[in-house]
C-alpha cells in the first residue's frame, strides 16, 4: 500500500521546554559520561559556559523531561501522523526501529534555557527488503532559544516500522 | 569550552577508544533518562514475542555512547554537527567500542572546525552506528 504523501509538511508537535540540572545529570550518567561539567556549575563556568551545558543527544530527549503543562502554547494544531501511520503497523506486529539521527548546533543548550521547539514531517516512505517492508518518516525539529532569541539546535530523525510483507496473490 | 588543538590536529588522527560492556541495567537507565520505554527495550517476555532473542539498545543510546567519545575528546559544547546511520541492533552482553577518526579540518566564520567519522561497532567487529561529526576545536 503506497504511503500517504500528503503528510508531508505538516507539523506534529509545537512545545516549550526548560532545561533543568537533575535531568542533564541523569542523562550524562546514562550515556556514562562522568564529567562533572554536566553536574557541577563551577566546572561549567571554568570551563567558559554560562551554565551547566547539555550532553549532545540531550536535545533529542529533553521535551520528555521539561515540558510542563502551563508552559505550552495554547493553540497546538498538530496532525497525529505517527499514530496515523504507525498505528496500524504496529498493530500487525511491525518493529519500531531508529534509522537515523542528526543534530545541528546553532548554539550551546544550558541548564536555565528555555526552548521552544516545532516538529514537522518532511518525509515519509516505502522500502521493501526480502521479506520486509519498511515504512519511514523523516522528522524535523527546530528550537529556538527563547533566552537568546536565536536558534539553538535542529534535530531530523529517521524512524520506521519493519513489517513482513504479505506475499502478492 | 573546545579541549581539542586545531594546529596540533591532523587527518587521520584518532579519539582515544572507549569500551562499554552494555548491560540490561544500562537499558533501562536510559530508558528512564530519555523517556523512551518502548518494551523492546526493557520487557525480555515482550521482546521475545516479538520475535527479539532478547531486549536490545536504544539506537540513541548507542549514539549517546558515541557522543560520549566525542566530547570527552574535544570537549563539552564543541558538537557542532553530528549525524549517526543506526546499521544493527546492540544486544546486552555485547561489548561497545567506539572509534573516531579526523577526516578534514577547515575555518568557517571565524571557528575552528574538525570533522570526524565515527563508529561504534562491537568486539567482533560489527557496525552498530556509522555516523560523522563537526567539532569545535580551539
Amino acid at each position: 500500500m503506497p504511503v500517504d504523501k500528503s503528510v508531508i509538511g505538516s507539523c506534529v508537535g509545537v512545545r516549550r521546554v526548560v532545561v533543568e540540572r537533575g535531568p542533564v545529570a541523569v542523562f550524562a550518567e546514562a550515556v556514562t559520561d562522568g564529567d562533572p561539567i554536566y553536574r557541577d556549575a563551577g566546572a561549567a563556568a571554568e570551563a567558559g559556559f554560562e551554565s551547566i551545558p547539555v550532553p549532545p543527544t540531550f536535545p533529542a530527549v529533553m521535551e520528555h523531561w521539561g515540558s510542563f503543562a502551563e508552559m505550552q502554547p495554547e493553540s497546538t494544531a498538530v496532525r497525529p501522523v505517527f499514530g496515523e501511520l504507525f498505528g496500524p503497523l504496529l498493530e500487525r506486529g511491525g518493529l519500531l526501529l531508529h534509522g537515523e539521527e542528526e543534530l545541528e548546533y546553532f548554539a550551546p543548550v544550558c541548564v536555565g534555557d528555555v526552548l521552544s521547539g516545532e516538529s514537522y514531517i518532511r518525509d515519509v516512505y516505502e522500502k521493501v527488503s526480502g521479506d520486509y517492508t519498511m515504512t519511514f518518516i523523516i522528522t524535523e525539529t527546530l528550537w529556538t532559544n527563547e533566552k537568546r532569541h536565536e536558534p539553538a539546535v535542529a534535530v531530523r530523525s529517521n524512524t520506521l516500522v519493519r513489517t513482513r510483507s504479505t506475499p502478492s496473490p | 569550552m573546545a579541549r581539542l588543538g586545531y594546529d596540533e590536529t591532523a587527518i587521520g588522527d584518532e579519539a582515544p577508544v572507549k569500551r562499554h560492556r552494555l548491560t540490561r541495567t544500562d537499558l533501562v537507565r536510559y530508558a528512564g533518562a530519555s523517556g523512551d520505554f518502548n518494551p523492546m527495550h526493557h520487557d525480555e517476555p515482550m521482546a521475545r514475542a516479538a520475535g527479539q532473542p532478547s531486549v536490545f539498545g536504544h539506537g540513541m543510546l548507542s549514539m549517546g555512547l558515541l557522543g560520549t567519545a566525542l566530547t570527552e575528546w574535544a570537549g563539552p559544547g564543541s558538537v557542532v554537527h553530528y549525524k549517526v546511520r543506526f546499521s544493527r541492533q546492540t544486544w546486552p552482553g555485547e561489548s561497545l567500542v567506539t572509534r573516531v577518526v579526523v577526516t578534514g579540518r577547515r575555518e568557517e566564520g571565524g571557528r575552528k572546525l574538525v570533522e570526524v567519522d565515527c563508529f561504534l561497532a562491537n568486539d567482533e567487529g560489527e557496525q552498530k552506528v556509522v555516523g560523522r561529526a563537526t567539532l569545535l576545536a580551539g
